[in-house]
């Protein structure tokens, strides 16, 4: 239990050190557990994967067929392009409404705000699959099903985003806000030129959570998409699932790594911003 | 038409063995090509399958033009999949889906009454189609779909573990007496060995093996009461508790019997012949693996559900039925069977592929696990599909009272009236 | 965007107190508030209420009409054992998930925080479940939870220990399910709890050394606890949303069984609506759902505006 600064014992000796790693270590081998097993599979021919001992490692080498066996009968490819297309659209209309949303709410006395404040905390509650059946419909009316807009449209709104950027932006000074309105700007231009780059570590930190859960989204997809090639990566997971067949693990697993790997990548490298980025949210209540 | 579906059409051919090559789609006949869309679920099995029975359709019917929608991972997104379209004209013409479900389409008008279509068809047989066969898509009167690929409940058991057991593997126990003994004696074997599992969980389909095994039905049949409640429902509850209690039977959720079962630790598996290709896979040659038929329970009245998927008509615009009409008959036809047996392993529908022994005796003989099930053929009925509104949530009600046998929580006895006072709530009554 | 005209009138009233709440300052705030209200009303609003609605219908999927019933569904409801065991479940998994996977997720920012050794490598560690996907991972959770083959199990035999049936068993099963909630959510609190511990100034630690508490652990109670208040409300608000909102675990490995064992709402929800088709039923549970989290809420904002407040 040491609750030293970061600074003090950056140069504390290894030995010293070695209880807190560790003690982390065991810690990562009880996540990193299930992963292990993941990898392991996607190596392994169907016939070792479940066996009486609890060995990783395959006697006969089948990576080839496994990962083969996912480009041979997923486009996956395309569903990870169409992953990159779709994400970062969600992405982009879910900042540009929620951060003029957020900072009303934050840094704006205005009458009805709790009121919107409410609806935000209500919306939080709401579970994917309550609107997705009228969705569909509604859609389906305009033909706009099969589509990226169809992929798209529904998630353009994200009430945690608001939840979050309003979390970020109390923490950020009024002087800057008055300081800028001194020199003559609106309130909109305040948002975009003022409050935005502010707001990058906390767009980032956002970023990450809005696009696993379209990345991996396995519910409307299905419902959106009956035609043509917009699926998204999870959906390269689920052409391997079958429950009445039986799985095959091999494909299976080697298709999970393929969708979940640009993820992994992509945190990897928005790490540090990442963490900055709930810093601030976590300044202020 | 470019060379690639060319290509294919003709691996496709290939399999059928000696079609002609002639086919190859004159450009006359596409004056009045009528376009249809066929939907089906579960990739995961019947891709290969349906590809070959579209090129060979495509081949020998140039003037219809069928496209798959994209599949859907499962039966039950396959189900979702209609049923939204339904409400919003967005249906495919064809429609593959589970067996037990194709009377609640028709039920609720989304399914086409093929009985008219049939009709002008005249014999019957001639096709194939004999009254067993036609009988799996006839519910409430109504013919609301053709099977397509049928499965039934098999047994699977690890030759290893029988030797090991001091058993004699090609004496596999023939009543579940004799199973019952035999997984005692192969749980004795220790290690962590579990001597049998029969696959209780998921739906009603393995309770309804026991249930029909014993000569009994669910219904009456009139359909405004249960009939499980009588004799025969009591002896099917019994006989999974002495599973439990004699046989050792341990509790598995989901796929554990499978895993377990891969990995040489069960000795027995009752579940559907569907499995077979994946099975022998996971197996290997870790162990020798085989198959054989259901035990008997009743000589005369016994008999075995019948799982798997039928085609049904969605298509509302009468070209469009005349067109998909046509897929279907093809489908299950004995060709379309033919190919869909090689791409599967699923029991052939129609039964001039399965008496005429030019279609599928190779394929048998170069894939004897495969057998077991087309075997009990002659034993096959309906899975049998709850009318009304309820009819799906009827068969949870059923698989959570067979937990409480299975977690040795309650007797056959308060099983049995429990699930018939919860199902009798469930199903429509007379008025 | 064209705002100038907007906000100039205001603006040297403005200057002396941030946007008080007058009127023109109520029109800015709408007008910036307002994509995200159409989207909001367009996308969720008026699409969850039309399915609400249906919570007093007969309403099945795929027909064509329904009847209006009342409140006939809501009284099934009262008489309905996986409903009623829905509630009880989800409560559970509530009450297990999040104060487990807070406290796992505090120890471990501490932890990560102490050193700089590892701190990148962890950190990617123990968020990894947070991007992964829930059908793959459910599979390898359901291999290693295995009750003969399982690698849980084969370590508990070594040690002599009894081996549980982790999802087969009625007792068992909502404590598994518990651990691969908290194993799903323990990264994301950790990130949460890794930015607060960033924003807390050295100085303090400085200060409180000066002041006598020279061991970690006085310290930790002293200036990281209280610090770390208005982080650990944030990180109670989002676990407590996320593990109510358990439904893919429960989907792929347990169903809801044995005998409604592992049955919780938004699985009953689902499986109401999609699976048996009646739809109306499950806009009721659906309500049942969002009343149920509705006075979480309540009554967890009541408790934490408490604690802050000393804290």
């Amino acid at each position: 239990m040491s609750t030293h600064p970061t600074t003090e014992s950056a140069d504390r000796g290894l030995l010293a050190d070695l209880p807190r790693l560790l003690l982390l270590s065991v810690f990562a081998l009880l996540i990193l557990a299930p992963y292990i097993w993941m990898i392991a599979v996607s190596v392994k021919p169907q016939s070792e994967v479940f066996t009486s001992s609890l060995s990783l490692i395959p006697k006969q080498f089948a990576a080839a067929e496994n990962y083969g066996k996912v480009f041979a009968q997923v486009p996956i490819g395309l569903y990870l392009l169409n992953g990159l297309i779709v994400c970062l659209g969600i992405l982009a209309f879910q900042i540009a409404f929620a951060v003029p949303a957020a900072y009303a709410l934050a840094k704006l006395e205005f009458r009805g705000r709790d009121t919107l404040f409410a609806f935000v905390m209500l919306g939080l509650l709401v579970p994917v699959q309550v609107p997705a059946l009228p969705l569909y419909m509604a859609f389906a009316n305009v033909g706009l099903l099969n589509s990226y807009t169809a992929l798209i449209a529904p998630f353009t709104i994200s009430v945690f985003a608001i939840f979050l950027f309003r979390q970020f932006f109390k923490a950020i000074p009024d002087e800057l806000i008055h300081a800028a309105r001194l020199d003559g700007m609106g309130e909109s231009s305040i948002v975009w030129r003022v409050i935005v780059p502010n707001a990058l570590p906390a767009a980032t930190a956002f970023a990450i959570f809005s696009v696993v859960a379209h990345w991996n989204d396995l519910y409307w997809p299905l419902i959106a998409v009956n035609k043509g090639d917009y699926y998204t990566p999870a959906m390269g997971v689920l052409a391997f699932r079958s429950q009445e067949a039986g799985e095959d693990y091999g494909a299976l697993m080697a298709a999970s790594m393929l969708v979940t790997a640009p993820l992994v990548v992509a945190f990897l490298i928005a790490q540090r911003r990442f963490i900055e980025g709930i810093t601030m949210t976590g300044l202020k209540g | 038409m470019s060379i690639e579906p060319k290509f294919s059409r003709r691996t496709a051919l290939g399999v059928v063995g000696g079609a002609s090559a002639t086919v190859f789609m004159p450009a006359i006949a596409r004056a009045n090509t009528a376009e249809i869309s066929v939907h089906y679920s579960m990739p995961a099995i019947f891709k290969e399958a349906q590809e070959a029975v579209l090129a060979a359709f495509t081949a020998k019917n140039p003037d219809v033009k069928a496209t798959y929608v994209n599949p859907t991972p499962t039966y039950e997104d396959g189900a979702q999949l209609i049923l939204r379209g339904a409400t919003t004209n967005q249906l495919p013409d064809v429609s593959f889906q589970g067996l037990n479900r194709l009377r609640l389409y028709a039920e609720r008008g989304i399914a086409l009454d093929l009985g008219p279509l049939l009709k002008e068809e005249g014999d019957l047989e001639k096709l194939g189609y004999t009254k067993p066969i036609l009988g799996l898509g006839f519910h409430g009167g109504v013919q609301c779909g053709m099977a397509f690929a049928t499965s039934n409940p098999i047994s699977y058991y690890n030759v290893d573990l029988f030797k090991k057991a001091g058993l004699d593997p090609d004496k596999f126990p023939t009543t579940w007496d004799g199973v019952i003994e035999a997984s005692k004696k192969i749980k004795a074997l220790g290690d962590g060995i579990e001597g049998m599992f029969f696959r209780w969980p998921g739906d009603d389909w393995m309770f309804s093996a026991l249930l029909y095994g014993h000569g009994g039905r669910m219904l009456t049949a009139d359909e405004k009461d249960v009939a499980f409640n009588g004799a025969e429902g009591l002896a099917a509850l019994k006989l999974l508790d002495r599973m439990v209690k004699d046989g050792g039977m341990p509790n598995y959720a989901g796929t554990a019997d499978l895993q377990a079962f891969a990995a040489g630790k069960l000795g027995m598996m009752f579940r559907t012949t569907a499995q077979v290709r994946s099975i022998s896979q996971s197996v290997g040659t870790n162990f020798v693996l085989n198959t054989t038929l259901m035990p008997v329970i009743d000589n005369d009245k016994g008999r075995l559900p019948t799982g798997g998927a039928g085609a049904m008509i969605t298509a509302k615009d009468p070209a469009k039925i005349k067109a998909a009409w046509k897929f279907i008959k093809f489908a299950t036809s004995a060709e379309g069977t033919t190919l869909m047996v090689k791409n599967t392993g699923y029991v052939p529908t129609n039964n001039l592929a399965i008496i005429d022994p030019s279609h599928l005796a190779d394929f048998y003989k170069a894939n004897p696990l495969f057998q077991a099930a087309t075997r009990q053929v002659p034993l096959m009925i309906p899975w049998y599909a709850f009318p009304g509104q309820n009819s799906v949530r009827v068969t949870q009600v059923m698989v959570d009272n067979l937990a409480r046998i299975a977690e040795q929580k309650a007797t056959p006895e308060v099983v049995l009236a429990d699930m018939t006072t919860e199902v009798r709530k469930l199903i429509p009554r007379a008025g | 965007m064209a705002d100038a005209a907007l906000t100039d009138p205001s603006a040297r009233a403005k200057q002396r107190a941030p946007a008080r709440a007058d009127t023109s300052g109520t029109v800015v705030a709408w007008l910036l508030s307002a994509p995200a209200i159409i989207a909001y009303v367009l996308m969720l609003l008026a699409p969850a209420l039309a399915m609400l609605m249906l919570a007093f219908t007969d309403f099945e999927f795929g027909a064509r009409t329904f009847r209006w019933v009342g409140f006939a569904n809501f009284a099934e409801m009262l008489g309905d054992r996986g409903a009623m065991a829905a509630v009880r479940n989800t409560a559970v998994y509530v009450l297990f998930v999040t104060p487990i996977s807070i406290a796992l997720g505090l120890l471990l920012a501490v932890l990560i925080d102490a050193g700089a050794r590892g701190r990148t490598v962890f950190r990617a560690i123990f968020f990894l479940p947070v991007v992964s996907l829930t059908v793959a991972m459910a599979v390898a959770w359901q291999y290693i939870l295995h009750p003969n083959i399982g690698p849980l199990n084969a370590a508990l035999r070594m040690f002599g220990a009894p081996t549980p049936n982790w999802l087969a068993s009625s007792e068992m099963v909502m404590i598994s399910l518990g651990f691969i909630g908290v194993w799903e959510n323990l990264g994301f609190n950790m990130v949460l709890f890794l930015a607060g511990l960033t924003a807390i100034p050295r100085d303090l630690y400085a200060a409180a050394e000066v002041d006598g508490a020279p061991g970690a652990w006085s310290r930790f109670w002293l200036v990281t606890w209280p610090m770390l208040g208005p982080t650990t409300l944030f990180v109670v608000t989002i676990t407590t949303i996320r593990s109510i909102r358990v439904f893919d675990t429960v989907a792929i490995l347990t169903q809801g069984g044995p005998n409604k064992a592992s049955e919780v709402l938004l699985h009953t929800m689902y499986v109401e609506g999609f699976q048996f088709f009646r739809m109306g039923y499950s806009a009721a549970i659906t309500m049942l759902f969002l009343a149920v989290v509705l006075v979480l809420m309540l009554i967890q904002t009541r408790l934490i505006e408490r604690r802050v407040h000393y804290g």
